[in-house]
């Protein structure tokens, strides 16, 4: 992309003014959206992104500087500009740059830039009929594709050269149900790091019947009570809870600086036995994985708690520094305008010995949360919120009746105490994260598991 | 390469290649931004970066591309793209590309003054609102963020109906969080501060405010969950209002996603609310004189006493209706599709004070911070059920912190209401302004 004799030389002057560390992110991709609604394709869209983030640490001093301007003048002015920053100190000095060959752990069949956008138009009017299909009182349905690629090259004064591709591809699925004045949404979101064969093969029978059950189900469910009850909640995209509760408390950004109720307390018990909390950035094309994190080391399977007790966190190079900590190929950034910072890849709960059957039967009286929304976290507190797409009430071991506007709060440290059942279905959603260092695509996934008591927040009051 | 060459160069190649009409979007951005951390400069960023978008028409359809590396290879990246695009869509409604307003009203977004002053002035203030923080009070151990940035935006557009419009922008934001802990209780709050004028930055006010506001939230008691009176503070009101804008929207309305559809003329909230559309309002970071087609805005009352004066239009839902745009397309940004926004909206401030709509309730609840906004909201259904920070108001006083709370309700019946609206007006950096509210009652659970 840019002349290796260049990076080179903006490495060096990055290091002019006694920073002890260099490095290059330089990223080109390319990206196609396209949206249909009322039955037709009415939106798309296909861009460029192009541009190189400069990065210098000096100690415990961070300094980013990005540009799209990719000429060698105006990289090293960049370059130079950043460095002002620091102040003094001998010019440092770069390794000679060492090219890694990284062998990809994720197979791409299709590249979609290779695929007319007709062909992709054609699944989207699949999966629109099928949602307009399900049920007369469908009156909208919004189908969302879109897929990227990636490629980026990362270089750094200890000598680092590393080049990768990374491919997306996502089909979303929103359907709105109405009668009267009622209108209610369900929403799909299935994504891969694959390419194109990914959504052509992807069962939309599923995908798209489920959004436009959600909404006509939710349509005239009762409004959900609201109090301190059992909430149980299903596998895949349902581990968005730990994801808010315990996954971003893990992460270096807020734990190296103490800004954790997780900081300080590896090997301790924070958590009940059945519960394995692991990020896994190599699993075969899910949607948060990749063959190397945004600061070129290799991703890995990190176990962040084993059977109750912390076992680790996710690092990234520079908060290694504060933590006198190992990198753990946790670094991720949207894009080259974002410092990267230690993220998520794929998160989740590890399957334990309960049937889904026997949680639910066991429960004489709580919350079924079917489908999660989203939801956020205050990492310095653990305090979380977060909303129930599709909820039910549990009545004597029963799904009893779906409720709606149900939202979940609590702390996460205490909540994962609270953890009392963990199934054996484990499964995977996708989503969007977004934190300091910018929106990226994530798995969030657990099995079934029951939490013995949260706080619900609903419409109904008590 | 020069960027009124290239946006000309690329406009005549557009309509060499087949194109009927085309439009050029260039946006540049440079930005300065610093995060302090117990004193040292944690981390430190600037940018220099910017991006270009073509729109044009090709058999009467609209196609879109857009991309951040400006040379020969990107014009025909772009081309090729806009057409296949075109291409794919299955609408055909006549839209056109715009041949300008008669007049733009001529308004200063950009404060020279402001770039003028050095980053290590700028440094220093926010080393000395940090130091003024944590020297405040004991129980004040950190602050988890402590930001300053500073942007500078430059947008062009410029068409195939020889329109060519420009408009610059910039501002500062300060952003602080404050870590408290008193005991095992451990709360944070958060301040934000934005202005185009540096001179109006007082360190001690600042750091007064960020530090009450987190202190505050110490001492946090429980109340019975029920349906209360609340007071909702003027920035928890002003997310929610950017939260529920997409109500407005009359593309949202003609594709049945809001239930203001068909409600224009008709009364949707309380007598006191009065919503308005201010694309020049003094208090507002944000703002334009033109949209995101080239139209000239113009300030507008979209509810007036309560009763819904106009949805907000661009040039194609308003086409559809065979009325005229009120100046609402937007452009997120070079790399979006059209869209539709206001610029800054805001509640009209009443007369009485805070303090003065706290006296009226007997007992409720203030509500000082929402979140969990994007997800806990359904802006077709309008019901919301989202995570709350505030106070116990009892006997016309605020009392104690509540425990983590929802509030959950239906925005169409909290617009109808709303009982009183207090004298001052604030606004997020996005333009979504509002006075503090008294609302007749909301669900409200406690953790």
């Amino acid at each position: 992309m840019i002349k290796q004799s260049v990076i080179e030389n903006v490495l060096e002057a990055a290091l002019s003014t006694g920073g002890d560390f260099s490095e290059v992110f330089i990223e080109d991709k390319f990206v196609n959206e396209c949206a249909l609604q009322s039955g037709k394709i009415e939106q798309s869209i296909s861009g460029r992104d192009f541009g190189i983030g400069i990065r210098i640490f000096s100690g415990l001093q961070s300094i980013y500087t990005y540009t799209n301007d990719f000429s060698e003048e105006g990289l090293l002015a960049a370059a130079k500009r950043a460095a002002l920053a620091i102040n003094g100190g001998a010019t440092g000095t770069i390794q000679p740059l060492k090219k890694e060959i990284i062998t990809p752990i994720h197979n791409i069949i299709i590249l979609p830039n290779s695929v007319e956008h007709a062909r992709k138009a054609t699944v989207m009017r699949q999966a629109n009929d099928i949602a307009r299909n399900y049920d007369e009182r469908i009156s909208q349905v919004k189908v969302r594709y879109l897929d990227e690629e990636q490629h980026v090259l990362i270089a750094n004064s200890e000598g680092k050269f590393v080049e990768d591709t990374r491919i997306h591809s996502r089909l979303v699925i929103q359907a709105t149900a109405s009668e009267g004045k009622e209108m209610q949404t369900g929403f799909y979101g299935p994504g891969a790091h694959a390419g194109f064969e990914f959504i052509e093969n992807l069962n939309l029978e599923h995908y798209a019947g489920e959004a436009a059950r959600i909404a006509v189900t939710m349509l005239h469910a009762d409004e959900c009570p609201s109090g301190k009850f059992p909430v149980i909640i299903d596998n895949e995209f349902g581990g968005v809870i730990f994801h808010e509760a315990c996954g971003h408390g893990l992460e270096a950004t807020a734990v190296a600086k103490n800004n954790s109720v997780f900081a300080n307390r590896l090997g301790e018990k924070v958590a009940p036995d059945i519960v394995t909390y692991i990020d896994d950035g190599t699993l075969p094309n899910e949607w948060g994985s990749l063959n190397i994190d945004d600061e070129g080391e290799k991703t890995r399977k990190n176990i962040l708690i084993e059977n109750g007790i912390l076992k680790g966190y996710m690092i990234d190079k520079f908060n290694a520094r504060r933590m006198n900590a190992e990198p753990t190929g946790s670094s991720r950034r949207q894009s080259y305008r974002f410092n990267p910072t230690s993220r998520m890849t794929n998160t989740y709960i590890a399957p334990g010995t309960s049937t889904p059957d026997e949680i639910i039967t066991s429960t004489e009286y709580g919350i079924y949360a079917k489908y999660m929304g989203g939801g956020q976290v205050n990492p310095s507190t653990g305090d979380y919120n977060f909303a129930v797409m599709e909820a039910y009430i549990v009545k004597d071991g029963k799904i009893d009746r779906p409720v709606r506007g149900a939202t979940l709060i609590g702390n996460g440290a205490k909540t994962l105490q609270l953890v009392d059942r963990v199934g054996n279905n484990l499964a995977h959603g996708a989503g969007m994260c977004g934190s300091i260092s910018g929106s990226l695509p994530v798995n969030v996934g657990q099995p079934m598991i029951r939490v013995s008591e949260m706080t619900v927040g609903g419409t109904k009051g008590e | 390469m020069n960027i009124a060459e290239y946006q000309e160069k690329l406009l005549d190649q557009a309509i060499e290649a087949g194109f009927t009409e085309a439009e050029v979007y260039f946006e540049r951005k440079s930005s300065f931004q610093c995060m302090l951390y117990e004193g040292q400069i944690d981390s430190y960023e600037t940018s220099e970066d910017g991006g270009l978008s073509l729109r044009a028409l090709h058999n009467g359809k609209m196609g879109y591309a857009y991309t951040e590396k400006l040379d020969d290879d990107s014009m025909s990246f772009l081309i090729n793209s806009v057409k296949a695009n075109a291409d794919v869509l299955d609408e055909d409604e006549g839209i056109d590309i715009f041949e300008g307003s008669n007049e733009y009203a001529p308004h200063n977004f950009y404060n020279e003054e402001l770039e003028t002053i050095g980053i290590p002035e700028k440094i220093e203030l926010l080393r000395l609102i940090e130091q003024k923080i944590r020297a405040y009070d004991s129980r004040i151990i950190t602050l988890d963020y402590c930001i300053l940035e500073e942007y500078t935006t430059e947008r062009s557009l410029t068409n195939s109906k020889n329109l060519s419009l420009s408009h610059k922008e910039n501002g500062l934001v300060i952003f602080l969080s404050t870590v408290v802990k008193e005991g095992e209780e451990l709360k944070t709050g958060s301040y934000l501060k934005m202005t185009r004028d540096f001179h109006t930055l007082n360190a001690d006010e600042i750091a007064k405010a960020a530090a009450e506001e987190a202190l505050a939230n110490l001492g946090e008691t429980s109340i019975p969950s029920g349906k209360y009176p609340i007071i909702l503070r003027s920035d928890a009101t002003a997310s929610l209002l950017s939260t529920f804008m997409p109500i407005l929207s009359a593309e949202n309305a003609q594709k049945d996603q809001s239930l203001f559809k068909g409600k224009v003329g008709q009364k949707v909230a309380s007598d006191a609310l009065t919503l308005l559309n201010a694309p020049f309002h003094p208090e507002a970071l944000s703002g334009a004189s033109f949209d995101g087609e080239g139209v000239a805005t113009t300030e507008q009352a979209i509810i007036l006493d309560g009763t819904l004066q106009t949805l907000l239009h661009n040039r194609k839902t308003a086409k559809k209706e065979g009325s005229e745009t009120s100046g609402h397309a937007h452009k997120d940004s070079y790399k979006g599709t059209l869209s539709i926004a206001p610029q800054n909206l805001y509640i009209s401030p009443g007369k009485r004070s805070q303090e003065e709509l706290v006296a009226l309730v007997s007992e409720g609840v203030l509500i000082t911070e929402l979140s969990g906004l994007h997800s806990g909201t359904n802006t077709v259904s309008g019901d919301f059920s989202v995570a709350a920070k505030g106070f116990h108001i009892q006997d016309g006083k605020i009392g104690s912190p509540v425990k983590q709370m929802t509030i959950a309700g239906n925005f169409f019946e909290f617009l109808n209401n709303i009982e009183e609206i207090s004298s001052k007006l604030f606004f997020l950096p996005d333009g979504y302004g509002s006075p503090s509210l008294l609302v007749k009652e909301l669900s409200v659970t406690v953790e």
